[in-house]
């Protein structure tokens, strides 16, 4: 242990004596780690992020849609999947009437880049219009700052009212209550009842408080019948959920009358399914990034390398001593292979601190969602401490070797 | 029983073809609490039979006992281990680390003996005491004359309490009145009961030894009184009777 201190001290003491050599050395390990927990905390970022902001679809619930959903990997036939029939109220009630795991379901329309206004303001055509039917407060996880939300009996006669986003609200009614007053969707009036919560961004590009929402009935008068409708899914609880996906999708096959061997012409897709590829497509990025970093710190290894056998050729007559005044082999041979390993447990340590420092930048600048996970610290710290073991035994054996007389004699 | 045993020692090193025979069969004997000189010009095997003695090289033929023990045939880490408990070496050129401190040199061959911090600081700050250099310890050795650096490494030398002292041209690099320190130095050292061996090829130096041996071309060719060896020494070679340069 004592030996282990001391050994300690000397290397530290080295690397005081010579920090602008030792930190150029370090280059490569700090360049490489910091590549590492930059990556990583981006990754876990987008990760942690997706899965937060995917869960707001609210608890056990699972979507039915024409469309593929998430980020898609590999090719789809997207001339085959435009040809599927739309999804549509019906089918709606139909999956609440037949599936019995299934407490409820919501169906939902959406119109980007609309622009929306009053007699006196107006936001940029760049708001989100959700035509919703009542049940989608508690299949997309809703929560109501102030009003309430759309009834039923709003959406079955298609009533002019409207739930404002909080951005939207204060865009258009700068320190006013915006309860009771009238904007204008296609220059149709509708008054607001509600505004919601504010929930930030998805992946920090999608606003979603950036929306205006309708009743259903109100939203297809405005934009038309003819389209498919998302179906939000609740099922009753957790474990019924794949038991409630499957009724669905037995439902809708029978209804849009798939062929018993053909795959099924809708997507249904959970948090799970839409974290899964971008799940996927992380392992790619991080095993990519892990090949940057392997070769950085290869060259961060040479590095250590060559300044060890500096240190060693520097050092002759100090180690001379040394072993004249009773070190042994496997001492002087420790006290160099820590040297190497404190040397680049540094550079790791600088490497860890500039990663943290540019995924701080990243989220500062461009907003990105960042989160250095704790294993690619200790993966750093590893891997830096291997390469500095790897790289430093052999000029720690080479200074071990010396014949004290000899060394004693070098300048 | 001797402290040092010599019996026929050889020691031929190989450079390229030829074999050099730096000693040619010594035998010597030195009892404990003697003091003792090696005499003899450049190239007479002088620092070989010291770095033999001192365990920092092996005889190539002979027996060599330290302490009672054949030492001939050890390992590199079982010599080191010989060289930390049972010798204190004293070099010409000094052969401190110039990092650090006058303390941590004298601390130096403790950290080897595997001795805590707290012990090995008491033990060496009354080594650099004994050799009244209390008010330097914090000093490096670039902050210290030569004199003061040589003390430095007496007490290193002696922080282990070894059974022999060895000390290769240790006033080689002093001047003159500064060299008369160290010399007094290790006359007080010899009348505590340490036992020194003296490498020099000063004979001013070796006739104020109780006993001095002479070599010449890797032999003992002469061995008595130290008086009586540097007057035959002075005799055969008159250049060594000339003033110092300095």
């Amino acid at each position: 242990m004592q030996a282990f201190l001391d050994n300690l001290s000397l290397a530290f003491g080295t690397f005081a004596a010579h920090p602008l050599r030792s930190l150029l050395t370090l280059l490569g390990i700090v360049i490489g780690v910091a590549t590492v927990v930059t990556m990583m905390a981006l990754i876990e970022g987008l990760r942690v992020k997706v899965n937060r902001d995917l869960s707001q679809l609210g608890a056990n619930v699972f979507r039915v849609d024409k469309w593929p959903a998430g980020i898609q990997i590999g090719k789809r036939d997207w001339q085959k999947i435009s040809r599927r029939p739309n999804l549509t109220l019906a089918d709606r009630k139909a999956i609440v009437d037949h599936c019995p795991s299934a407490t409820t379901a919501s169906a939902s329309a959406a119109n980007h880049a609309q622009r929306v206004s009053t007699s006196s303001a107006e936001t940029q055509p760049n708001v989100f219009v959700v035509g919703v039917t009542p049940e989608y407060s508690e299949t997309a996880g809703i929560t109501i700052a102030s009003g309430r939300f759309l009834g039923e009996a709003e959406d079955v006669d298609a009533r002019p009212v409207a739930v404002l986003g909080p951005d939207v609200a204060d865009r258009l009614f700068p320190g006013a209550n915006p309860l009771g007053q009238e904007v204008r969707v296609r220059n149709r009036p509708f008054a607001v009842v509600g505004v919601l919560e504010r929930r930030g961004k998805i992946l920090g590009l999608f606003n979603l408080d950036n929306m205006v929402m309708l009743p259903m009935q109100s939203f297809l008068s405005l934009y038309g019948k003819k389209r498919s409708v998302s179906i939000n899914v609740q099922a009753v609880d957790a474990d019924s959920l794949e038991k409630a996906q499957e009724e669905v999708r037995r439902l809708m096959r029978r209804r849009r009358e798939v062929p018993a061997l053909e795959e099924d012409d809708f997507e249904i897709a959970t948090n799970e399914s839409m974290t899964k590829t971008l799940n996927e497509l992380s392992q790619v990025i991080t095993a990519a990034t892990f090949g940057v970093c392997v070769l950085s710190l290869l060259v961060g290894g040479i590095g250590i390398l060559n300044i060890m056998l500096v240190a060693v050729a520097e050092r002759t007559r100090e180690i001379g001593i040394r072993k004249a005044l009773g070190a042994r082999k496997r001492r002087v041979l420790a006290q160099f292979t820590t040297e190497a390993v404190v040397l680049s447990l540094v550079g790791g340590a600088i490497g860890i601190a500039l990663g943290f420092g540019l995924a701080f930048l990243g989220r500062w600048t461009l907003g990105l969602y960042t989160a250095v996970p704790a294993w690619a610290v200790a993966l750093s710290l590893a891997m830096s401490s291997g390469v500095g073991l790897l790289f430093g035994i052999y000029p720690a054996a080479r200074a071990a070797r010396l014949d004290p007389v000899e060394a004693m004699r070098a300048e | 029983m001797a402290l040092i045993e010599l019996e026929a020692v050889t020691r031929t090193y190989q450079v390229g073809t030829e074999s050099v025979r730096a000693l040619r069969g010594v035998c010597l004997k030195v009892s404990r609490g003697e003091w003792l000189a090696v005499v003899g010009q450049s190239g007479s095997g002088k620092s070989t039979l010291m770095n033999v003695i001192g365990c920092l090289d092996t005889a190539s033929s002979g027996r060599y006992r330290l302490n009672g023990h054949d030492v001939s045939h050890l390992s590199d880490d079982e010599l080191a281990d010989i060289r930390n408990r049972e010798i204190g070496f004293v070099f010409q050129t000094f052969q401190l680390l110039p990092r650090e401190t006058a303390l941590a040199n004298v601390e130096l061959p403790l950290v080897y003996r595997g001795l805590g911090a707290r012990e090995r600081r008491e033990r060496a700050r009354a080594a650099l005491e004994k050799v009244k250099l209390a008010d330097r310890m914090a000093h490096r050795p670039n902050e210290l004359s030569g004199g003061q650096r040589q003390r430095v490494a007496i007490a290193r030398a002696l922080v282990t309490e070894p059974s022999l002292l060895l000390a290769d041209e240790p006033t080689g690099n002093l001047d003159s009145a500064t060299g008369e320190e160290i010399i007094r130095l290790f006359e007080e050292l010899h009348r505590m009961g340490h036992t020194l061996l003296l490498v020099t090829h000063e004979p001013r130096l070796a006739a104020r030894c109780p006993r001095a041996v002479r070599l010449s071309d890797g032999e003992i060719i002469s061995d008595g009184p130290g008086r009586e060896v540097a007057l035959q020494n002075l005799r055969d070679d008159p250049r060594l009777a000339a003033p110092e340069p300095r």
